[in-house]
């Protein structure tokens, strides 16, 4: 599987502020990539850079192999950008914002036609194409603005934020599709979220503070490394459980024991076997990770 | 050519679909309406009658020719600019809320990108300004006609060159907006200010002697010289076989049918090249600041 970005010691800087410094990274092609951080820690700025809308100070991008300062035009037929807020036209129709950007691209006519299809089957548009952009639910709206960020048929789909204020039953519904568009036409996701059980279904994840990387490496990676694992215990008593020789939390049915790390949950069930009647290891979370990656608790966007 | 004809057809759509921006458009024209509806067209009316020597009966054809003449110059001396002005701020908008961000990503060029704004604002100008033309015509039809065909041709030209003035005037004034708040101010200083300063509201020969040589520097003024001369000389020369010439000369100067550049009548020649001329800088400057930024936003 080759890169379809590579990133070489990017630099960028507004005025005295450094928004991204010596940063590197690659992106293999086909695969989900999480690109996690605070506000401000040089995600946008990054996306911006990918996207040709900024120019670097230093260091070397290429998507797709294409150099960024040399083969614009190329790049950006071969990438697709969501971005936090929908830029589609709220006057128009559905359909009216569709053949206008379909027609950007060149795709007019029976192509459009036939694109306009597969994406109605594909976000289930078929009773959206003719109301008008505002009028839709922000679920809705995601919907559309993700298909219109695909009708080209990019390799790579760029999300800034995809499910920011969605419910949960929508939520799922993008990452259905956006699932299903990975694994039938092969697209790259380059992903920005603050939700981070979506980071822990991406294939490699980047995190990101003050425009350096903090941490970096596939979710698994990542929780063994920055986050410790959970027993959870349960018929037993206090003593019992404190008994374990580890840091032991109380909850509604039993007790959450913390462990650095798998392998000695393992030698604590075969040393005190009786103990564990009832029990479950759970891998630390990647809040978790984030918060000891960058001392920073990042939850729906907000520090705490 | 498919992005270009794709972006004005948008940008076109956006400005008719979007109630609030095309409203916006119409709000001085319609200004104009309500105060010659209420009050100004019974002044002017009042004024023609004191400038005929008394006892001199006038037709009542004649009166509402010379009436809606000036109405007919003032609202297109308006809104040719204030409805390029509005149907402009697209621009603006789209800085505003982001959807800049997807029209750049696309392969589109920034020049064509800023040239699809100016023809739909030139085309959306040039359909409100031709309606409110042809609504003009059915008036005077109905009340008082004196143009001539040449009168009627130079009327769609003047109308056709303030739109494009318009335009250009508000590519140059909107490519350094980006927010609604300048939205909001600049849409009302043109909305409330443009039509005072081109004389639309007043005539520029009542205005204090310093401000009407301020005036003369202004492109527009001399549109709506151009518009209140083709509108009205049918029926000044028909009231001129009424009155001797002298008083038509001073009716022509209280109507701001002759202007004067710091003593100099200025002919309508002159006028026409000013206009076109102006238009056509500003259209450079335009071009030449899309072409500034285009390369500043490459080196940011």
């Amino acid at each position: 599987m080759g890169n379809i970005i590579e990133i070489e010691h990017l630099y960028k800087s507004f005025g005295e502020v450094r928004a991204v410094n010596d940063l590197s990274f690659r992106v293999k092609e086909g695969e989900l990539f999480a690109f996690l951080g605070l506000n401000g820690a040089g995600k946008s700025t990054t996306i911006s850079v990918i996207c040709g809308q900024l120019k670097k100070d230093g260091g070397s991008v290429r998507v797709g192999g294409v150099k960024v300062e040399e083969g614009m035009d190329r790049i950006r037929r071969e990438v697709g950008v969501v971005f936090q807020n929908c830029c589609l036209d709220k006057v128009l129709t559905v359909e009216e914002n569709l053949s206008c950007r379909a027609a950007l691209y060149g795709i007019t006519g029976d192509a459009y036609k036939k694109r306009l299809e597969e994406l109605r089957e594909m976000f289930e548009l078929s009773g959206l194409l003719d109301r008008t952009l505002g009028k839709l639910s922000g679920g809705e709206r995601r919907r559309v603005d993700i298909a219109r960020a695909i009708i080209h048929r990019p390799r790579l789909l760029i999300l800034d934020e995809p499910t920011t204020g969605l419910d949960p039953q929508t939520r799922r519904l993008v990452w259905d599709r956006i699932e299903s568009l990975r694994k039938n036409e092969g697209l790259t996701v380059f992903l920005t979220t603050h939700y981070m059980e979506e980071a822990a279904d991406a294939d490699y994840v980047v995190i990101l503070d003050s425009g350096s990387i903090a941490a970096e490496g596939t979710p698994l990676e990542l929780k063994n490394t920055y986050a410790g694992d959970y027993l959870m215990l349960y018929g037993v008593s206090k003593e019992e459980a404190e008994g374990l020789g580890y840091k032991c939390e109380q909850v509604r049915q039993g007790y959450r024991i913390y462990l650095p790390d798998t392998a000695c949950a393992t030698e604590l069930i075969r040393s005190k076997p009786e103990v564990f009647r009832d029990y479950e290891v759970i891998k630390g979370k990647m809040d978790d990770v984030f918060l000891a990656a960058t001392g920073k608790q990042l939850t729906g966007g907000e520090v705490k | 050519m498919t992005g270009l004809k794709e972006l004005v057809r948008r940008n076109s759509r956006l400005f008719f679909k979007d109630k609030g921006m095309f409203f916006t458009a119409l709000i001085t024209p319609i200004i104009l309406l309500v105060l010659y509806g209420t009050f100004l067209a019974r002044v002017y009316r009042d004024a023609f009658l004191l400038s005929v020597p008394e006892g001199l009966m006038l037709p009542e054809k004649l009166i509402n020719g010379l009436v809606g003449g000036e109405i007919l110059s003032s609202l297109l001396a308006v809104s040719c600019v204030t409805v390029p002005f509005c149907a402009n701020m697209l621009m603006v908008t789209d800085r505003a809320n982001g959807n800049i961000n997807d029209l750049t990503m696309s392969p589109v060029k920034p020049s064509t990108l800023a040239l699809s704004y100016y023809i739909a604002t030139l085309r959306s100008g040039i359909l409100v300004s031709l309606t409110a033309v042809a609504g003009c015509f059915v008036y005077l039809a109905a009340t008082g006609w004196y143009l001539s065909v040449a009168d009627v041709a130079f009327i769609l030209v003047d109308t056709l060159l303030l739109v494009m003035f318009g335009t250009a005037l508000s590519s140059c004034i909107n490519f350094f907006l980006s927010t609604q708040g300048q939205i909001s101010a600049v849409g009302t200083v043109i909305s409330a200010g443009y039509g005072f300063i081109c004389g639309a509201y007043m005539p520029i020969s009542n205005f204090p002697e310093v401000l009407q040589k301020v005036v003369g520097f202004l492109p527009g003024t001399y549109a709506t010289v151009l518009l209140r001369n083709h509108a009205m000389n049918g029926a000044l020369d028909e009231l001129g076989t009424y009155i001797p010439a002298e008083s038509i000369k001073l009716i022509r100067d209280s109507v701001d049918c002759n202007i004067y550049f710091f003593g100099s009548r200025v002919s309508l020649l002159t006028m026409l090249l000013i206009l076109a001329g102006s238009t056509a800088l500003l259209m450079g400057v335009y071009l030449l600041m899309n072409i500034l930024r285009s390369r500043t936003a490459r080196s940011k």
